[in-house]
């Protein structure tokens, strides 16, 4: 599952229906969250303006999960990314992988991320803060 | 024939626009042409366009794939997901 949100991502994920357990037989959920960072090279960031490129950026990442499943033998995988503007210390990033073991889970993991930060159509600039405050 | 290349990130922060448009002749126009003549068109471009990729109706291509004024065509930079 792929979603794109205006805004920071809520903290209650979105309703996914893979998880272990439900019926899969899996033991594991790993999650990850990608969180602004207020400071990047000694400066200040107030917050991040993401861009997509759409529908390429979603159609990309169903397909990388898409692959990814069936490599690592994965139950499932849910990627949530934000567009627009999120603040330092919001959440713009979230992935979820059901896996049967943790394993193929954290390899997945790994491997998605590499090649969202490689290929996906995503750009992020930053909002530094004023010149005082930084 | 008249094409559109959409902008994004720091290709269109550098061109200053969101989209870019070039004229290509009927007889050249693979994206290796376009290539070119972004260079040509927009030098704040220049630095950097050698690592980009094109794409052409929501998938990569080389420079090889030809395209018409009917493509969606985007300049890829590097990307900062996440």
């Amino acid at each position: 599952m792929v979603k794109l949100i205006q805004g920071p991502l809520p903290d209650t994920p979105i309703a996914w229906s893979v998880h272990p357990g439900g019926g899969g037989g899996g033991g594991a959920l790993v999650t990850f969250e990608g969180i602004a960072r207020p400071v990047e090279g000694g400066q200040r960031i107030e917050a991040l303006d993401y861009e997509a490129y759409e529908p390429m950026a979603s159609n990309l990442l169903r397909r990388i999960g898409e692959e990814l499943i069936a490599s690592h033998g994965l139950i499932g995988l849910c990627v949530e990314h934000s567009v627009g503007r999120i603040a330092a210390g919001q959440c713009s990033f979230r992935l979820r992988i059901a896996s049967y073991h943790r394993k193929e889970a954290l390899a997945a993991m790994d491997e998605f991320i590499d090649r969202m930060k490689r290929d996906v159509p995503l750009w992020k600039t930053p909002v530094y803060a004023p010149m005082a405050s930084r | 024939m008249r094409i559109t290349i959409k902008l994004f990130g720091p290709q269109a922060r550098a061109a200053g626009e969101q989209a870019a448009s070039i004229d290509l002749p009927d007889s050249d126009a693979t994206c290796a042409a376009l290539r070119r003549a972004l260079a040509d068109k927009y030098p704040p471009l220049r630095e950097g366009l050698a690592a980009c990729r094109f794409a052409v109706n929501h998938e990569f291509v080389d420079d090889r794939t030809t395209v018409t004024a009917s493509d969606e065509i985007a300049l890829i930079g590097q990307v900062s997901g996440g």
